[in-house]
């Protein structure tokens, strides 16, 4: 079954005098479920743009989306919004989780909005918090734990509410390498154990490494594809290899952590 | 790039964050000015207006204390809108402006920013200034409108005085700016908060402090006043402060664990947002709080003075005229039917009469309890029981019950009056003091100082050898419309040397008390206002310096899916909470206040009190209204860009 299918989509901005800027053209990308798949590419190649389109906070301005048999695009704003926290879990670069409130209470926050019992939820939260290993600090602030574990946390959050979708935007590019190892550990788990599927941005070879599949874009096209044999070091050197094919600036992440 | 440039510059980049202290600054030269264009407007300095030279002292009062409150208000907005910017500074010592520089900085915006407010609060003030005059006319009963002016005097003081005012306070402010260390500085705006905590003990002594002084409050009386004021207020303010500060804490922490009320959807955010800004918001929410108590207070307080300063005068003056002449018909002092022709013909006919046989005492002799002797030696006289129980009755006042051979007086004594003694035309006689009384229901004139009320039978005896035209007789008449009978009554004919016999007193003084007392509550509304306003600024401004945080936080949310609906729903009843939450408190201590009061000068004036506090909820309300519109405006202006 395809939980994500886009046809042709594409972003052209229009600035002031009338000049325009083609961010991303013609994407045809289809996800099934229980994949887990990564979207890579030089700074400037649009995958920031993608990624805000699949996350709806974005309109394409060409081509059809469609996420869980559902069109976005014809949802009014509010269906929008409570479309993106039934349907979708997102996994940021900054955290994204909120100072005032608990580990606990931000993983558990899609659920209270959406009025779940206090005994369902308890009932999710646990097993989650034990296979992510942070049940032990699910009632500390975000300003106590580090940011591996916040980044767990928010994984947590992503996926407590079983979305059709999870979306991940360079979830390690705040993280040293062990964090960012642990964090990518716990994202498979996620998708192997739970069958979550996971769509992923990401600069970093290494985290990448973890995909089944990687799509490349270049210039706001997409460039190739490749999927992984069942070595991660030989899929990870596949990377490097279609990294230099790719050509382009990657220097905002450093190299050096694989 | 000069220095200079560098300040307006920051001004201009910045300007939403200055507007609240900008607009803060502006309202207090405002209202400045318009009390000061008052004082020194040449038709008052002239003594043009009449009634302008008696409340100029009380405009005096109030340019003081709005003088005290504009520095206190200023210096706290100051240093709420420094607090914002720690980081920025923090950058800018990081680039390597030393201290001086950055105090530099901070003195050269103040100084800009002081004389822009100086510049537009007395523009506006010029402008609303004959507004306040038209009301200030209204309360004074001025015929003529005050003309409009600007006088030199007021815009010097304003212009000086605010100008010194708001250097002193950017000195006073940037010396702190040097003593916090760089890290410090650039760490401000993400410190975190801290666990919420709360001690027990503190939480116990919020609720005893409230409970004893509400107790106290339902206790007070007029011998324990003073003290027990004092003490009231002392553990009502303490009680207030550990309310907010302590047990709020235990208040959110409990809901916090009532997980049915928690995992409510949208309550989570708020109550965590509550929390987590408790600390900051507690003493805000403290001030606006013991504010709101002294508004309502103060206004009740003024208005309850009036009401009772109004039953004094009818307490003292019963009727509007009131005539003691001797001889049942001989009208020496003034002739009935001549004066209540005159009186009609003036539009003030006589609408009740009331007339009383009265007997003089002399020689009076009054023994204490504690057995000493007084010569009483003002002019005294008798009336009998069935007489006072008559006005009593038209009074609405209590009838009196008397045994033969006793008395009752006026209670003004202490030690009390045990036995009264005296003669009438000749004849001695020595009667027991059985009750006192504390209302009176005749005019006092030069003859009756002091009324005593005797038994029928005994007044009886005693005047029967009387001969009519010895007799004395008291006559009280009610004109209608008497509030404005003043003059009409001053015109009255009365022979030079009787005058004295005749009380036409009551319209004068009711003319005169009004007066006061609707300047006093003139005042006492403005103080009012003065500190609803402030209390509001001071939660606005406090909303405001919190936007840029809020922001962030909602940014968050609303990436994970919240809808507009759920992130207005929680702004406000946030600022709900913040508004209303004071509020209610502070309508609290007034309602035990104005209980107090009540008890202490035995009127009752809830429905007034209602009144003022429903007038305060408008308000609030408005105030809340037009605050959460900007901040969701603020908010989404803001979230619109990520």
């Amino acid at each position: 079954m395809s939980v994500l299918r886009t046809k042709g989509i594409g972003k052209v901005y229009h600035s002031k005098g009338n000049i325009s800027y083609r961010a991303l053209e013609d994407i045809d990308l289809n996800i099934e479920a229980g994949e887990f798949v990564g979207v890579m590419g030089p700074s400037g190649s649009g995958k920031t743009t993608l990624l805000n389109l699949l996350a709806t906070i974005d309109r394409p301005t060409s081509g059809e989306l469609e996420i869980n048999g559902v069109q976005p695009g014809k949802l009014s704003d509010k269906k929008l919004a409570l479309f993106r926290r039934r349907e979708l879990g997102f996994v940021f670069q900054d955290f994204n989780l909120l100072d005032t409130m608990t580990i606990k209470e931000n993983i558990i926050l899609p659920l209270v909005l959406e009025g779940a019992a206090p005994r369902v939820i308890e009932e999710k939260l646990k097993p989650l918090a034990i296979l992510l290993n942070i049940e032990g600090i699910l009632d500390k602030r975000t300003y106590e734990v580090s940011g591996g574990q916040k980044q767990r946390a928010a994984i947590a959050r992503a996926i407590i509410h079983q979305p059709a979708l999870v979306l991940a935007d360079e979830l390690t590019g705040n993280l040293d390498s062990k964090a960012a190892k642990d964090v990518m550990d716990a994202l498979k788990d996620m998708n192997e154990r739970l069958r979550a599927t996971v769509l992923m941005v990401t600069h970093d070879p290494f985290s990448a490494s973890y995909c089944e599949r990687i799509v490349f874009i270049k210039d706001g096209k997409l460039f190739s594809e490749i999927r992984r044999g069942t070595n991660r070091q030989a899929f990870f050197q596949q990377i490097l290899d279609a990294l230099s094919v790719l050509g382009g600036n990657f220097d905002d992440v450093p190299f050096a952590r694989a | 790039m000069t220095f200079r440039s560098l300040a307006l510059s920051n001004m201009k980049g910045n300007w939403r964050s200055y507007s609240a202290f900008f607009l803060s600054c502006v309202f207090s030269v405002l209202i400045f000015y318009m009390y000061s264009s008052f004082i020194f407007h040449p038709d008052v300095v002239n003594g043009h207006i009449e009634q302008a030279a008696k409340v100029r002292r009380g405009m005096m009062f109030c340019l003081y204390i709005i003088g005290i409150f504009s520095f206190l208000f200023v210096l706290y907005s100051n240093s709420a809108f420094l607090k914002t910017r720690k980081q920025e500074f923090g950058l800018l010592s990081l680039f390597g402006m030393t201290k001086a520089q950055l105090r530099k900085l901070v003195i050269y915006e103040s100084i800009a920013l002081a004389l822009l407010s100086i510049g537009v609060g007395i523009g506006l003030g010029m402008l609303f200034s004959k507004l306040f005059f038209m009301a200030l006319s209204v309360f004074l009963k001025v015929s003529d409108p005050i003309p409009f002016a600007v006088p030199l005097k007021s815009l010097g003081i304003t212009g000086i005085g605010f100008f010194v005012l708001f250097v002193a306070i950017a000195v006073l402010t940037s010396l702190r700016i040097g003593k916090v260390e760089l890290v410090e500085l650039f760490k401000a705006g993400r410190k975190p908060k801290g666990e919420l905590l709360f001690s027990p003990w503190l939480v116990g002594l919020a609720l005893v402090s409230l409970g004893s002084g509400y107790t106290m409050a339902l206790l007070l009386d007029s011998y324990n006043f003073f003290y027990m004021a004092i003490l009231i207020l002392v553990t009502v303010t303490i009680g207030t402060y550990f309310l907010f500060t302590q047990f709020s804490v235990l208040l959110i922490r409990f809901l916090q664990k009532r997980h049915s009320v928690f995992y409510n959807r949208t309550n989570m955010v708020v109550l965590s947002q509550l929390g987590y800004k408790l600390k900051d918001n507690a003493r805000i929410l403290f001030m606006v709080s013991i504010m709101s108590a002294v508004i309502l207070t103060a206004s009740g307080t003024f208005y309850l003075m009036q009401v009772s300063a109004k039953k004094q005068i009818f307490q003292y003056y019963p009727y509007s005229i009131a005539v003691l002449e001797k001889g049942l018909q001989s009208h020496a002092v003034i002739d009935p039917d001549k004066m209540k022709a005159t009186l009609r013909s003036e539009g003030f006919p006589v609408t009740d009469e009331k007339i009383v046989s009265v007997a003089s005492v002399e020689a009076v002799k009054l023994t204490r309890s504690n057995g000493h002797n007084i010569d009483y030696s003002p002019g005294t006289m008798m009336i009998s029981v069935s007489d006072y129980n008559r006005l009593a009755a038209a009074q609405g006042k209590k009838k009196l019950h008397l045994k033969p051979d006793t008395v009752a007086m006026p209670g003004s004594f202490n030690p009390p009056i045990e036995r009264f003694q005296g003669t009438v035309n000749g004849k001695a006689f020595d009667y027991k003091v059985a009750s006192v009384l504390s209302d009176s229901v005749m005019n006092q004139t030069d003859m009756n100082w002091m009324t005593v009320i005797m038994d029928d039978g005994n007044y009886k005896q005693m005047l029967a050898g009387v001969p009519e035209n010895d007799q004395l007789v008291w006559y009280g008449y009610e004109v209608k419309d008497w509030e404005n009978a003043g003059p009409a009554l001053k015109k009255l004919d009365v022979s030079k040397d009787l005058v004295g016999q005749m009380d036409r007193h009551r319209a004068d003084s009711f003319a005169n008390m009004k007066e006061t007392s609707s300047l006093t509550l003139f005042i006492g509304l403005f103080i009012s206002l003065l500190f609803f306003i402030a209390s509001g600024s001071l939660i606005y401004f406090k909303m405001f310096t919190e936007l840029q945080e809020d922001q962030a936080q909602f940014n968050a949310l609303k990436r994970i899916g919240m809808t507009k609906q759920e992130i207005r729903k929680i702004t406000v009843t946030q600022i709900g909470i913040i508004f209303y939450l004071p509020c209610l408190i502070g309508t609290i201590h007034a309602l035990f206040a104005m209980k107090a009061l009540d008890g202490l000068m035995a009127s009752s004036v809830w429905l007034y009190s209602l009144v003022i506090i429903g007038i305060f909820v408008v308000m609030q309300t408005i105030y809340f209204l037009l605050a959460s519109m900007s901040y969701t405006k603020g908010l989404n202006r803001g979230t619109a860009s990520a």
